[in-house]
């Protein structure tokens, strides 16, 4: 238990150990910290959720916790803390903006992709992180906010998404790097959670783990095809490579040790923390770039046998926090494309619900015949 | 390259090369919407139409090189062909506009193509029969998709209306071409008596007035152009690399 | 069931529950949710977001408006008394060994 809970510890921030269950012996940490301003979206889901008449558990409820540590699922309509679903509202979601502006880098390359068969397969893939961007909000929308909402928030800015999107897509390695690299860390962020307490949100996961697990190889056998392939092919690889491997790291979030962190893990919605990923992430995928051939752009990287694991050298926290605030790349290109493409469709959206009801009030209005056919 | 090397057995191979033309045309077309289409649900409603239309034109591309045996490939046709030597239907090429045009071009493309495919219903090449009734199913679905938006939008808001009514103009000059194109084996009066018949069935339920068919053709050859530009930029960049 | 409280603008479509027969033979059963204008429309989308990759061969689709769900909090009033009607179950009865499967 000490070293379960010891990872948990996290500096600036105030943290608290309360027993909940004295016979386990159990203990958990509980670090508060503030937001620095307050979530419209979050307000929403905490005033409109659908369990008003229920019960709402504090966060620190003996019997939610031990249903959680049972292993039991928590559905829509079961009593739970605000916290806890105001932690999940804003996970999922992002989740889900991440998916859908995720279609935008890999997106552009579709036209230009060099074969046909290419072409098909990352027209799919691209497809289906547009499904996945639907589960997830799906998902979110049975905690009681609506897609629109979340939508909002994102187009203003609000909320976040993977910052891995707002890097450029220059080349067409970069497609084969998302691919391996960036679907292989989504991958491994994404397996634990199918596991997670909420039952729409673990679902969900299922559903797109088992949609994943093709976009990983086509990316590898991008890849691998240009080492394999001209001089300029490999050249264009290594560049790549070295363009995505650091932000690739980073998809994992900052150190534990900095980390605000919102008992995710009580709440069994986050089971490995970040830095036990990111050591995962870079010890399956060495072995995978010495297979390509491709040389890590990092001169600290060993294998540690005494560790039992790679060491790598440190990331550079401020290029992560840069374009976390906005500062990467592409952030504004990703955000105004998404705005647009809400914004140009708002009138198709209302024509539809315009022609809804027109159809309904006629069908209101001839009952009879309804019946006859 | 002989002129009368027959594809699946049957199809000349300038036919088949306008079908699969016009098919990877229209895909790149549709494809450029994906990430931007008006709904995340419509996104991937256009992106299985253009699934669809890409995997046509790779069956049909296979088919005419393997027709032709001389070493061309898929890729070759599709990335190595210059503009004027594609042969797509016009209409295929024409750049997306709003919504209401990606709508009616996919309305047109999918009510040829139903006609098209059915057409060679009663082939004695399996192959293309094979072939044919899949890509009749896909067609099929597609015009379901389109002609319920066509509904929508005749009559939804005034707005969709009016955007509606003036694709039906932009559109106009590219049906006569739906109407009279040739093909071997699947004579142009039976397959325009069928499009016609669908798309006047769909407009009457959008409340808009039945297809008006000028006299005067639409040229898409600069749109293709760069259209193709951008498709084959990379492949001809590295003409002998392997993707 | 997905419940949405926020104020729709009117605009916005509703959310449509839809379940999937992944095989002749077997029940419907939930996957998930989509947004459409009306029922034909969330047809058409449960095909192309929920049946991708073949996983189905029959779809129905329901406004999530339209379900009742049972009351959670009398969760425990409505199930737990089914616990202890133990004669329900074939484990119940005990067969003479002679009788063999029955
Ligand atoms: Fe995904
Ligand atoms: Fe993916």
């Amino acid at each position: 238990m000490i070293t379960f809970a010891s990872c948990f510890v996290r500096c600036e921030a105030t943290v608290t150990s309360v027993p909940i269950d004295p016979l386990k012996a159990t203990f958990w940490i509980w670090v508060e910290y503030r937001r620095q301003k307050p979530e419209p979206v979050l307000m929403q889901a905490e005033t409109a959720h659908p369990a008003d008449a229920l019960r709402r558990p504090e966060r620190n409820d003996p019997a939610f916790l031990a249903k959680i540590a049972a292993e039991q699922k928590i559905e829509p309509q079961d009593e739970m803390p605000d916290d806890y679903r105001k932690h999940l509202v804003r996970q999922i979601s992002q989740h889900a903006h991440s998916e859908i502006v995720g279609m935008l880098p890999e997106g552009g390359w579709i036209t230009r992709a060099p074969s046909l068969k290419r072409k098909e397969v990352l027209l799919a893939k691209v497809q289906d992180e547009g499904g996945h961007g639907l589960y997830l909000y799906a998902a979110a929308e049975t905690l009681g906010v609506s897609r629109q909402s979340l939508l909002d928030a994102l187009h203003s800015g609000r909320a976040k998404y993977s910052s891995i999107f707002n890097y450029a897509t220059e080349t067409w390695a970069d497609i084969g790097m998302i691919g391996w690299l960036v679907d292989g860390a989504a991958i491994m962020n994404q397996v634990p959670l199918c596991r997670c307490s909420y039952g729409p949100y673990a679902r969900a996961m299922i559903r797109i783990c088992k949609e994943e697990s093709f976009h990983q190889r086509q990316g590898f056998d991008i890849v691998r095809s240009l080492v394999e392939g001209t001089t300029e092919q490999k050249a264009m690889a290594q560049a790549s490579f070295e363009r995505w491997w650091w932000p690739t790291l980073m998809m994992f979030g900052p150190h534990d040790s900095d980390s605000v962190h919102t008992q995710a893990s009580d709440w069994g919605i986050k089971r490995l923390s970040n830095d036990e990923l990111r050591q995962r992430f870079v010890d399956v995928t060495v072995p995978q770039a010495a297979y390509l051939g491709l040389t890590i752009p990092d001169p600290a990287l060993c294998w540690n046998a005494e560790r039992g694991h790679y060491d790598f050298g440190p990331l550079d926290w401020d290029e992560f926090w840069r374009v976390v605030k906005g500062g990467g790349p592409c952030n504004e290109a990703r955000l105004s494309a998404r705005v647009t493409a809400f914004e140009n469709g708002a009138w198709v959206r209302e024509a539809a619900a315009e022609h809804a009801r027109k159809r309904k009030f006629e069908r209101a209005a001839k009952p009879a015949e309804k019946i006859a056919a | 390259m002989a002129a009368t090397t027959l594809v699946f057995g049957v199809l000349p191979q300038a036919d088949a090369l306008r079908l699969a033309d016009t098919c990877l045309l229209w895909a790149h077309r549709l494809s450029e919407w994906c990430g931007h289409g008006p709904a995340i649900e419509e996104d991937i409603a256009l992106t299985n139409t253009a699934l669809d239309a890409i995997g046509q034109a790779r069956a049909l591309y296979q088919a005419v090189a393997l027709a032709r045996g001389d070493g061309s490939s898929e890729d070759t046709l599709a990335y190595f062909r210059d503009p004027d030597e594609f042969c797509n239907l016009s209409i295929a090429a024409v750049a997306n506009g709003d919504y209401a045009q990606t709508v009616l071009r996919s309305l047109y493309l999918s009510a040829w193509f139903i006609s098209v495919w059915e057409g060679f219903a009663h082939t004695n090449a399996i192959e293309l029969h094979r072939f044919a009734a899949e890509s009749a199913k896909a067609a099929r679905m597609c015009f379901r998709h389109a002609s319920d938006w066509a509904v929508r939008f005749g009559d939804g808001t005034g707005e969709s209306r009016a955007r509606m009514e003036r694709a039906l103009l932009l559109l106009e000059p590219f049906v006569l071409e739906l109407l009279d194109a040739e093909l071997t084996g699947s004579p142009a009066q039976s397959r325009s008596g069928s499009f016609r018949q669908r798309i006047d069935a769909c407009f009457a339920q959008a409340t808009l007035s039945p297809l008006s068919v000028g006299s005067s053709r639409g040229s898409s050859a600069a749109e293709r152009r760069a259209l193709l530009t951008e498709m084959q930029s990379l492949a001809r960049l590295h003409p002998t690399a392997r993707w | 069931m997905s419940q949405v409280h926020d104020q729709n603008s009117g605009n916005d479509w509703p959310l449509f529950e839809v379940f999937v027969r992944s095989k002749q033979g077997l029940d419907h059963k939930h996957v998930g949710s989509l947004h459409a204008a009306d029922d034909t429309h969330a047809i058409s989308l449960a095909r192309d977001v929920y049946t991708r990759r073949q996983e189905g061969v029959s779809i129905w689709v329901v406004p999530a408006a339209s379900i009742t769900a049972s009351a959670p909090e009398q969760k425990s009033d409505n199930f737990d008394p089914m616990a202890n009607k133990i004669y329900r179950h074939p484990t119940f009865y005990d067969i003479p060994d002679e009788i063999g499967h029955m």
